[in-house]
């Protein structure tokens, strides 16, 4: 099950990390002020009572950091994967154009204008779809369109036949990649790992104020670490699903693509 | 030294003042209308589109639903209709006729506000009594056969008195050479059937009868016996009704029987620019199709639209009837849902009551109020060896919609300002009043 941070995609990325930031040292500044008298409480007559926050803190931190570093890399590596297939599928497509304008008229004809068809769908429709994390669906149709089409194609020489075969087995890549992209517009981070990354960041703010030091001090020691706790889980929204967000994935190679078969 | 101390209050008082100047300076920025900076949600509202995009018929359909797409888009861009963007709806019927009910439910559920689309008699009577329950406007492009008016229908296309009656004008005429032999040839079903049978009716007016009569069915491709059976009737021209894919086998036997179009020349009704696409130029060509609208119009508006519609679909791309007729319904709809201030299918349909006109490529329509038709030129074209037409007959002014010719349909009328349709005596097409 994957939590929905949708209202989170909507808002502009500058807007974002400074949201995410202002909650992370709001919260730690008003844990500062209302829960670090209590919490103090149970290390107040410990001696040398920093040196053992300090020493939890260490190897939290490394946990932690571990872990963050961990999921940020995961993250990323989804958009990468997701921007890998999206320039697949566009080179597949782009292949198939120009196998199919190799076929004699009106087969050639027809099937170009379909691809270019589905390469306008992609770029007007499917995208804006992706960004709002729904998987479009009315380009099966546009494939399917195209793929019976070629079905109807009947090579009469033996270099139609090699080209028809070249065709369809472009035409099964192209579909491969165009069913990844799908998988991939949905793909995020699990909720159990949202669960342990919160609670880990509360934790690690939590053990700050144990420290015995002065009150302006910790505000400002603990808003430095809050405000980059904020911006890491920031940069992890925002590469969370590979189409949304800053850190997402554009729709540049088909793009580029369309331009190409206009100007042919 | 002295040091100053903090004191726990003075901080806490400190660190809130200066918590709340932070939150005035950076609330501008953050909270825009109270909206963290999210841009207002744009208003939707969804119309569906049925044109099929797989199997015999999308061959012609799908460009239907691109000019739709092209004239939403465009909507859209301007701002929006009502302040509403529209979000077009495009499941595909796949050319079986009874998967349009289905998918008409499909985007009626999903709140459509109109529907655009249907392409065959069939697909459209298929789906007629869905939206007459849930009185939902189905605005339908396509030329068709007449002996229909719902009051939950606008028809853009051609109705026979508009197309097939000056056909048989045309072709009985000096224009066309005076000819005395028709043969009528179509697919199998409604359309050619009763298009046919008015034709018939009109024949008779005028003294003649058909050289013969044949239908085959949708998809059907052999046509080297009918062709047989066309060249043994003695027949001196073809009305063609024939529909979608079949239309290639016909002029492959055509063509394989050497029949020259300046003899025998073949008018068809279902083919225009798109369908040519399909068709072997040294098949067709000299051959006529009868529209009311082509690409190669000269006018000015005309050549906009084109440039408009290549220009963003790419540039070896066509249009036709009925492309331009589903132009000119989307803008009639859009004018009438402007006029009612409301998407409301009753208060759009009493905005046709005032009587809408559109400047469209092929020339100006008007939404005729009392039959929800429009009027239209009639335009005989000649096919070109570049898969264009050459205009060589068109009526003086646009051409008032009957969809029931009385020579056909005694009695029976249509008028939805007042009374709605009108019934005479029950009608057989297979001849029978």
């Amino acid at each position: 099950m994957n939590m929905d941070f949708s209202w989170l995609y909507e808002i502009p990325t500058r807007n974002l990390a400074l949201l995410s930031i202002a909650v992370f040292v709001g919260f730690y500044w008003l844990g500062a002020i209302f829960l670090r008298p209590i919490l103090r409480q149970f290390v107040k007559h410990t001696a040398g009572s920093n040196d053992i926050v300090g020493y939890v803190l260490s190897c939290f931190c490394v946990f932690y950091g571990l872990l963050l570093g961990l999921i940020a890399v995961t993250a990323y590596q989804n958009v990468a994967d997701a921007g890998s297939n999206v320039t697949r599928e566009a080179a597949a497509l782009s292949a198939l154009y120009e196998d199919v304008s190799r076929y004699p008229d009106p087969y050639g004809q027809n099937l170009r204008w379909l691809l270019r068809d589905y390469t306008r769908y992609v770029i007007k429709y499917a995208w804006p779809l992706q960004q709002k994390g729904i998987v479009p669906e009315e380009g099966t149709i546009r494939a399917e369109a195209f793929h019976d089409r070629l079905l109807d194609f009947q090579p009469t020489t033996p270099a139609e036949e090699i080209l028809h075969a070249e065709a369809m087995r472009q035409l099964n890549h192209f579909l491969e990649c165009r069913r990844m992209r799908l998988f991939s517009v949905r793909s995020a981070l699990p909720a159990s790992m949202w669960y342990v990354m919160i609670l880990g960041a509360v934790l690690n703010l939590a053990i700050c104020w144990l420290f015995d030091m002065r009150f302006l001090t910790q505000l400002v020691l603990g808003g430095i670490l809050a405000a980059y706790l904020g911006t890491m889980i920031f940069l992890i929204v925002d590469m969370n699903q590979p189409f949304r967000g800053d850190v997402s994935v554009s729709s540049e190679a088909f793009e580029t693509l369309y331009r190409r078969m206009n100007e042919d | 030294m002295t040091t100053t101390s903090i004191s726990r209050r003075s901080a806490v008082k400190s660190g809130v003042a200066a918590t709340l100047a932070a939150a005035r300076a950076l609330s501008p920025a953050l909270f825009v209308g109270c909206s963290l900076g999210i841009p207002p949600r744009a208003r939707k509202v969804t119309v569906g589109m049925l044109h099929s995009q797989t199997g015999p018929l999308a061959i012609s359909a799908t460009s239907l639903r691109d000019i739709e797409l092209f004239s939403f888009e465009k909507i859209n861009a301007a701002g929006g209709l009502l302040g509403c963007q529209i979000d077009a709806l495009a499941p595909d019927p796949r050319s079986r006729t009874d998967l349009f009910e289905k998918r008409s439910r499909q985007v009626l559920d999903a709140g459509a506000v109109a529907v655009f689309g249907c392409w065959t008699s069939l697909s459209r009577k298929a789906v007629l009594p869905l939206f007459e329950e849930r009185d939902n406007l189905l605005f339908y492009s396509v030329q068709y056969e007449g002996n229909e008016s719902s009051k939950n229908v606008v028809y853009g296309g051609l109705v026979p008195n508009q197309q097939v009656l000056p056909t048989i004008d045309w072709l009985t005429g000096a224009g066309g050479g005076m000819k005395k032999k028709i043969f009528l040839l179509g697919s199998d079903y409604v359309f050619p059937r009763t298009a046919n049978f008015i034709a018939k009716k009109y024949l008779a007016l005028k003294g003649l009868k058909p050289a013969g009569e044949a239908y085959y069915p949708l998809g059907h491709a052999d046509f080297g016996p009918a062709v047989k059976t066309i060249l043994a009737s003695g027949a001196d021209c073809v009305l063609n009704t024939v529909n979608g894919d079949s239309n290639l086998g016909l002029f492959a036997a055509l063509h394989a029987a050497k029949i020259d179009p300046a003899k025998v020349p073949v008018v068809s009704t279902s083919i225009a620019e798109d369908e040519l696409r399909s068709l072997l130029p040294e098949q067709v060509t000299g051959h006529y199709a009868a529209s009311c609208y082509y690409q190669s119009l000269p006018s000015e508006n005309n050549r906009r639209w084109v440039a408009d519609f290549r220009n963003e679909f790419g540039s070896d791309r066509v249009t036709g009837d009925p492309m331009e007729p589903d132009y000119c319904l989307v803008q009639l709809w859009k004018q009438a849902v402007e006029r009612a201030g409301s998407f409301e299918t009753e208060a759009v349909r009493q905005a046709f009551r005032d009587g809408l006109t559109f400047d469209g490529p092929g020339g100006q329509v008007r939404l005729d109020p009392k039959t929800q038709h429009t009027t239209k030129y009639f335009r005989l074209g000649k096919i070109r060896a570049d898969r264009q037409f050459d205009i060589v007959h068109e009526s003086e002014s646009p051409i008032d919609p009957d969809p029931y010719p009385q020579i056909a349909f005694p009695g029976w009328s249509c008028d939805w300002t007042k009374n709605g349709v009108t019934r005479g005596a029950e009608v057989d097409i297979n001849g029978n009043v």
